[in-house]
């Protein structure tokens, strides 16, 4: 390890620290706001050691680890998404009991893991990013103990992840005893397109990430996960932990040749467009917004995937910005969602948004950019991000593919419109009650929103510096 | 001052207004007025100041133009040119906006500033989409359009408010993402041929595609445009639409939205696939003819006065898609002064169904009947407009369908003919609604004032522009002629037919001299 | 002057938009100037520029462009006018028609509510009538056409609160545009092979581009004939005409003289070059004309509404000018046009009259004896009855109608069958018509009625029963050629009709006409005076009362349209009110909906089937990852 592979591995070093130093000042000291505030500085110290391991990359850093700029702009994507969760929860947190500290914990080693996961170049690493990040996520979910659904979600992720992991580590092992190797870039050059070992092995660890990825026919478990996990952690769940899989999908593309493998191919179109239809079909008449977004996100999940399918780097590219684009939205979504909890319950139900457009005109304009952003309505990043999916399935003749996304979207339209629906109906006489409940968004929320919400618009109507360093990112990838 | 500031212009009023809307609600409204009123008075300036027909090439038809570079990446810019076509549209755009804003001056009430946001984004869609000449800006402003349209629909619109703004929005939304799928395959195509990836319309005009993909990406932009038009079998969204809307909603929607269609078919589906067209064009032109005829039909069984006038609308418009699809210079002339004269009559008539209904609380047509006695005025506003819209001669949607009909008589006959019984057709959808709301006896229960000055004004100003283009039509088809032609040259060669028989050759006496080539 | 050949229109026109835009706030006084004199202006005008006709002779033509309409490539018609003898014949008898009727109408519509909505509407349709006959091109012609045809509407249905007239109305302009829409198929036609709808250059350049009898010439000119058809109530598009009664009198009288009705007859005798070229074509209007004027004279002798006898009267005379213009006697059906605008204006003025005195009965049976009462109302009604039916010698409609049965027997399309139906219809004529008089103003006094009108309706009477005889001169030989005068009048415009053998018995086909005439007049003497009751045993037979329903309904062509066309449109517009197609996408939506609640089963909250899931989707991956 020489100083440069210091450097280059500096914002997962920083990461790590700060989980540790959280750990250290939580035995010391019971302080939210201490914990929180060393969380947010190790995130950005993290963030800001992304500059100087550019200057060096790309750099193989043992076998294990990549650090290119690829790794880097999903780093740099991951610890944007921990940050806004982490800002989210703050106020979530404090209303939900005693010892909200070894949140922050769990939070920086999930971030820890998906770091890890994004920069991987060999199966070992790749298990334990995954892992690392699986496990924070059991305690993360289950998070608010008094909360009996938070519970059975936990549970439900702990068994089925272990289940899924079961199938990506025998596929592993697979792929290993077909090509003698668990280098990415060595199962490329040993892997005979034929061979049913190698097939059936990559198909197992298709398996594996399918169910990170929440994709049919692995997405059962996300509504009930969705719904029951506390909502900033939902939008982690969505964002990051999803975004760093996909981010590895893209990587073991180029080296398993996963387009040019006809059946492969198949694999993943099938598990696209099922994943179109079945999330939106699913979500139509949900009256749960948290299982709305569960099933939208399946769905986004395989418009991801037609451009994943696309390939090359036009694909890549349209895939990454599409997955930032839905960094922002779903974190806008879930941090409305979030920042509107009350202290007895989350407001997950469409009837708790009626109206609000007319009480909390900002908040639901805010509500309405995300939802018309998932929607795919131009103005916001949804836009592009479609757009450039459709644009990289329509370049490599994805007909088929892109055809479902044109109806998926036509369909998904629905019940986003539903939920606008609710917010702008006149609001319900007698519901004053209620209105009583809701708080006031504090300033702090409301800063991270209107935030998200320019971000999302800037993304909209500006995408060039994004795409610009994306293609960048992405044509120097390893 | 360039033409970037036509769509500036509203989406400015559209963020003032909504935010005088917080302490009057009467501020909003005068901010939209004025706004679109300069808006109205840029364009016309342009318009004056534009060089002379003869001045302009034909296929150089841009009055004003404006170009920069958006997202480099992917080949796309803001590009923007405005020639007598758009001009034109975007004219009756503007000021079917101030009539928009004047008509629901008493009918929207609360939230007004939002309201006129609403009003003033979607404008600023439908200005885009008008001068657009940038595939993907193209698109972006078709899209963009789809929202505050909802907005208007969901928000203050009537019963069934819910269903119809989203059946509106999927419809279009899904066409659209057909269409968006024509376009990238068009840029791909091109690009792929010449290493150039854009898409801006001027570059992509002349790629060379083979029939197949010509059919498909032509299809793919169809949909989009059928849907908007719209063309029958996909027009079911509008009478919903159409009937739920407030007042000023079903005014743009009738007068500008399902122009945005026609405007498509013209400026981008048929220069960019002329040979698609070419062999689909009898399949067009038949789908139009049955629209004029299948839209008449529902029109004439209506109970809901809202109702019946939308399917006038898609009977209209089939007038407008056969002159697209015979495509010469009659009926594309035709085809254009049928598209204004549409968004004057039948806006009108949506105007005066919002009148009905503020005063009857019903749009239901048996619970009128009679009227003649207790608004006269009214009476007659609905007389007249009614006659615009079965075509009568002299005012100026006769001068769209003659023109229209004129120039598909060179394409096909027997289309033609099937397409002109629309003219008994809608007499009897016209006359029924006169006598179902004006005429009969008058009942004994019903009571209510007669239009005021506000609305009596705006309507004659919208007949005397119906009468002017009636009997004299120059001003309008001169404005549109270099770019009407430019077009034509755009399409495919053997699209347009020769324009006469045997007797071509030779100039008769001199009272023709002038007008055989 | 011929330069104010533009007022002759502009005035009528003029008149309706001033009391259109301001007529409500106008008093009564007013508006019956404004509306009156504005015709009555175009009539001066108008015979201000026949004068000018009468020097320069037959070949004069007067044109003037207003203004350049609309030009499109190469279609370009202006708003021009052009009046020759024909359309000099058309606007003097609708100007001067039209203005008696207009002054009649004064005193006829003082009582009523929407004064100056009617005469708005009159002034309209005298406007529009002018524009049609002085076009010179089709377009402007078709503005016209479509002009008039809006004008009966609207007065059709005047009295609007009754739905019945609203119907009436409708059913006027529905027919008719279907005819109309018959013509604008015609114009399309014309322009696309001829490349012009100027009139003049269209009727040289068909000359010169079509051979006699080729297909071409036999379309466009079946199709100009659909919507003269249409417009003139012949058969079969006739059935809206009887109806078209519903509106105020005046305005009969103004479409079955003046206006509308005539505008087919117009158009024929202006195109005859095209019809000429159309031989199937021009015997079709001889057998049209023919059968019409039989069946509706048939109609009109069991009508009980004083008004529907004429109805069917105009139908049955129309009938003649179709079939003067069948057998290629152009100039005659003219002159039978001109008698019979004066005669008819004033039957319906008279007829006007007589409803005014009966508080608006309009059952002849219920009337009767009126003779005495109304003795201005009877003496001009006998001259309009005996016009109407031809009396030899003096009255105006022998002249006119011996010219049209003289030529139906000798011109080159002519034949016997066609003189003899004309010879049949002019018997039934006279039988009707007297009929009318007798029942009428013969007989007891069966009511109380009022006594003449005022001045203002009287006067028209007298002025249209004078010009009913006088018009009769028109027919003296002109000395030069030996030709009648209305002939040589409009020898330039309308050729003679080619006579197929030279050797005409003419004092012979005369003689028959006469008796045939006087035949009928006395036939309802004995019928309707002497024995009233066999008429009505008559009815009253089995055979009788079928025969009866059957004229009485104008044979039943009401009811076939409404089993053929109204019915099943009405069926299928009701059943499909909401829109048959909307299903597929509400069964899409439906669909949506049923797969929603089927993935929704997948749902069960249970872990063990999540891992199932997981297990299933395995098998599937690697089933198609290995095995495909």
């Amino acid at each position: 390890m020489t100083t440069n592979d210091f450097y280059a591995l500096s914002p997962l070093l920083a990461v790590g620290a700060a989980a540790l130093a959280v750990m250290i000042g939580i035995s010391v000291k019971r302080s939210m706001t201490a914990t929180a505030g060393l969380t947010v500085a190790g995130l950005f110290v993290s963030f800001a050691m992304l500059f100087p391991a550019a200057s060096i990359a790309p750099r193989i850093v043992t076998p294990l680890l990549v650090i290119d700029g690829y790794a880097l702009f999903y780093m740099g994507l991951v610890l944007a998404g921990t940050l806004t969760v982490v800002l989210l929860s703050l106020e979530y947190l404090r209303d939900r009991g005693a010892h909200p500290e070894e949140y922050y914990i769990l939070l920086l080693l999930a971030a820890f893991g998906s770091m890890t996961l994004v920069a991987s170049r060999h199966f070992g690493s790749l298990f334990l990013g995954l892992e690392i990040l699986s496990v924070s996520l059991y305690g993360l979910i289950a998070y608010v103990r008094g909360n009996e659904k938070g519970i059975e979600a936990g549970i439900k992720y702990l068994v089925l992840a272990a289940v899924s992991a079961a199938f990506l580590v025998f596929g592993m092992a697979l792929v290993y005893t077909a090509t003698g190797s668990l280098e990415f870039s060595r199962i490329g050059a040993g892997a005979t397109p034929t061979d049913p070992l190698f097939l059936a092995g990559a198909a197992m660890i298709i398996v594996g990430m399918g169910f990170k990825l929440a994709v049919v026919p692995f997405h059962l478990w996300t509504p009930d996960v969705y719904e029951g996990a506390p909502a900033p952690v939902t939008a982690f769940i969505a964002t990051v932990s999803k975004g760093a899989v996909f981010a590895l999908l893209l990587r073991l593309a180029g080296p398993f040749h996963i387009l040019d493998h006809p059946t492969l191919f198949t694999v993943f179109s099938v598990i696209a467009v099922g994943s179109i239809f079945a999330g939106n079909l699913l979500a139509l008449s949900q009256g749960n917004i948290k299982r709305i977004l569960a099933y939208s996100s399946i769905a986004h999940l395989g418009y991801l995937l037609v451009a994943f399918l696309a390939g090359g780097v036009k694909g890549a590219t349209a895939a990454t910005y599409y997955l930032s684009a839905y960094f922002v939205t779903t974190l806008g979504a879930f941090g409305v969602i979030s920042l509107r909890s009350g202290r007895d319950r989350e407001r997950e139900y469409i009837h708790d948004y009626r109206g609000l457009a007319w009480r909390r005109p900002w908040l639901a304009g805010v509500f309405t950019a995300m939802l018309l952003s998932l929607a795919g309505i131009p103005l916001t990043a949804g836009f592009i991000g479609k757009f450039y999916a459709i644009s990289a399935g329509v370049g490599s003749s994805l007909w088929f593919q892109v055809v479902s996304v044109a109806i998926g979207s036509a369909i998904g339209l629905f019940y986003y419109l539903r939920v606008i629906s609710v917010m702008y109906a006149q609001p319900e006489r007698h519901s004053g009650g209620r209105q009583a409940v809701a708080r006031a968004i504090s300033f702090g929320g409301g800063m991270i929103l209107a935030l998200l919400t320019l971000g999302l618009i800037l993304l909209g109507v500006w995408p060039s510096p994004l795409i610009g360093l994306i293609t960048r990112a992405v044509s120097g990838m390893n | 001052m360039t033409v970037e500031w036509l769509i500036l212009i509203p989406l400015i009023g559209g963020v003032l207004a909504w935010i005088g809307g917080r302490r009057s609600s009467l501020l909003p409204r005068l901010i939209s007025v004025a706004s679109l009123g300069a808006g109205l008075a840029m364009t016309a300036s342009l318009w004056n100041a534009s060089p002379p027909v003869a001045g302009r090439t034909a296929g150089q038809a841009w009055i004003a133009e404006f170009n920069t570079s958006w997202i480099p990446q992917l080949g796309i810019g803001f590009h923007l040119g405005l020639d007598g076509l758009s001009l034109l549209l975007v004219l009756l755009t503007f000021f079917l906006g101030i009539v928009g804003v004047l008509c629901s001056w008493n009918e929207i009430k609360e939230r007004t500033g939002f309201f006129h946001l609403n009003l003033m984004l979607v404008l600023t869609g439908i200005v885009g989409v008008f001068l657009s000449l940038d595939l993907f800006l193209f698109y972006f402003f078709w899209e963009l359009m789809l929202v505050p349209m909802y907005f208007l629909i969901s928000i203050w619109g009537h019963e069934k408010r819910a269903y119809a703004s989203v059946k509106f929005f999927i419809f279009t939304q899904l066409s659209g993402i057909l269409m968006l799928l024509g376009i990238l395959g068009l840029y791909f195509i091109h690009g792929r041929s010449t290493g150039i990836y854009t898409f801006d319309y001027t570059q992509l005009l002349g790629t060379r595609l083979t029939p197949g993909q010509s059919l498909w990406l032509m299809l793919g932009f169809a949909a989009a445009f059928a849907v908007k038009l719209p063309a029958v079998p996909f027009h079911s969204w509008l009478p919903d639409a159409h009937s739920e809307a407030p007042t000023a909603g079903s005014l743009i929607l009738a007068g500008l939205l399902l122009k945005t269609g026609a405007y498509g078919f013209i400026r981008f589906l048929v220069p960019l696939f002329p040979d698609a067209v070419e062999s689909v064009r009898l399949i067009g032109m038949v789908l139009s003819a049955a629209g004029i005829l299948y839209g008449a039909a529902l029109a004439f069984s209506q109970e809901d006065l809202k109702r019946l006038i939308a399917y006038t609308s898609i009977s209209h418009m089939g007038f407008v898609m056969l002159g697209i699809f015979a495509w010469n210079e009659l009926s594309l002339q035709g085809a254009v002064i049928q598209m204004v004269c549409h968004g004057f009559s039948t806006g009108a008539l949506f105007v005066l169904a919002g009148i009905l209904q503020a005063r009857l609380h019903t749009r239901e047509m048996s619970a009128m009947g009679g009227l003649w006695a207790v608004t006269p005025r009214m009476a007659g506003m609905g007389l007249f407009f009614g006659l615009a819209s079965l075509g009568l001669p002299g005012l100026g949607n006769f001068i769209g369908e003659f023109l229209v009909l004129l120039g598909s008589y060179r394409v096909s006959g027997l289309v033609t003919a099937a397409a002109a019984t629309g003219l008994i057709a809608s007499a009897l959808y016209s006359l029924r609604l006169m006598q179902r709301v004006f005429h009969g006896p008058k009942r004994d229960d019903l009571t209510m004032a007669d239009i005021a000055v506000r609305e009596t004004t705006i309507l004659a100003v919208m007949a005397a522009v119906i009468v002017v283009i009636g009997l004299y039509p120059g001003p309008v088809l001169e404005t549109s002629k270099p770019a009407v032609e430019g077009l034509i040259q755009k399409g495919n060669p053997s699209l347009t037919p020769p324009g006469r028989g045997p007797g071509a050759v030779k100039p008769g006496g001199e009272s023709s001299g002038e007008m055989l080539r | 002057m011929t330069d104010l050949l533009w007022l002759i229109p502009f005035m009528p026109i003029a008149g309706f938009t001033v009391l259109v835009l301001a007529g409500s706030r106008l008093p009564r006084s007013v508006t019956g100037t404004i509306g009156t004199g504005t015709v009555g202006l175009s009539a001066v005008v108008s015979m201000l520029l026949a004068a000018g006709f009468g020097v320069k002779g037959d070949g004069y033509v007067v044109t003037q462009t207003l203004w350049q309409w609309l030009s499109v490539g190469d279609f370009s018609p202006r708003f021009s006018l052009y009046l020759d003898a024909l359309s000099l014949v058309m606007v003097l008898v609708i100007t001067c028609v039209g203005f008696l009727i207009h002054l009649y109408s004064i005193g006829f519509m003082k009582n009523e509510e929407g004064y100056s909505r009617f005469f708005a509407y009159m002034n309209l349709f005298v406007g529009s009538m002018l524009v049609l006959v002085l076009a010179d091109n089709l377009v402007s012609l078709y503005l016209g056409w479509e002009g008039v045809g809006l004008c009966s509407y609207l007065l059709i249905g005047f009295w609007y609160r009754d739905s019945a007239n609203g119907y009436a109305a409708r059913k006027a302009f529905v027919i008719t545009r279907v005819g109309d829409t018959a013509l604008a198929v015609g114009l399309f036609l014309l322009f696309t092979n001829l490349g012009t709808l100027q009139i003049q250059e269209l009727m040289q350049r068909a000359q010169a581009e079509w051979p006699a009898g080729s297909k071409i010439a036999v379309i466009a000119a079946a199709l100009l004939l659909a919507g003269a058809i249409g417009k003139s109530a012949q058969l079969p598009l006739q059935t809206w005409l009887p109806d078209a009664m519903a509106g105020p009198t005046p305005v009969s009288a103004l479409i079955h003289a003046a206006t509308m009705v005539t505008a087919g007859v117009y158009l024929i005798a202006r195109t005859h070059v095209l019809f000429t070229l159309a031989p199937p074509v021009q015997s079709a209007i001889a057998i049209i004309g023919a059968a019409t004027l039989l069946l509706a004279g048939l109609s009109a002798f069991v009508q009980r509404d004083i008004k529907r006898v004429l109805a069917y009267s105009t139908i049955s005379q129309i009938g003649y000018m179709f079939l003067a213009l069948g057998v290629g006697a152009w100039s005659a059906a003219l002159f039978h046009f001109m008698t019979h605008a004066f005669f008819k204006a004033l039957l319906f003025l008279g007829a006007g009259a007589v409803i005014l005195a009966m508080d608006h009965e309009h059952d002849i049976f219920k009337m009767g004896g009126l003779r005495s009462r109304m003795p201005v109302t009877f003496w001009t009604f006998l001259i309009g009855v005996a016009s109407l039916s031809a009396l030899p010698f003096v009255t105006s409609g022998f002249y006119s109608k011996d010219l049209i049965l003289k030529l139906a027997w000798s011109s080159e399309r002519g034949s016997v069958w066609l003189w003899a139906a004309g010879v049949a219809g002019a018997f039934i004529t006279s039988l009707y018509a007297f009929r009318l008089l007798f029942v009428v103003f013969f007989g007891d006094r069966l009511t109380r009625a009022k006594s003449d009108p005022g001045i203002s309706m009287t006067a028209p009477l007298v002025v249209l029963a004078a010009l009913s005889v006088a018009a009769g001169l028109a027919a003296l030989p002109e000395p030069a050629s030996g030709r009648q005068a209305i002939q040589q009048f409009l020898s330039g415009v309308l050729p003679a009709a080619h006579i197929r053998d030279e050797r005409t018995p003419e004092l012979f086909l005369l003689l028959i006409a006469s008796c045939a005439s006087i035949g009928g007049m006395l036939a309802a003497w004995l019928l309707y005076v002497l024995f009233p009751r066999y008429a009505e045993g008559l009815v009253q037979t089995r055979a009788g009362r079928s025969v009866h329903r059957l004229l009485f309904t104008g044979w039943g062509f009401d009811r076939i349209y409404d089993r053929l066309f109204a019915g099943p449109f009405l069926w299928l517009t009701r059943i499909n009110r909401d829109d048959f197609i909307d299903l597929v996408y509400e069964g899409a939506a439906w669909y949506s909906g049923v797969f929603h609640h089927l993935l929704g089963l997948t749902q069960t909250g249970k872990v063990r089937w999540y891992a199932f899931g997981i297990g299933l989707g395995a098998i599937i991956t690697i089933g198609i990852a290995v095995f495909l």
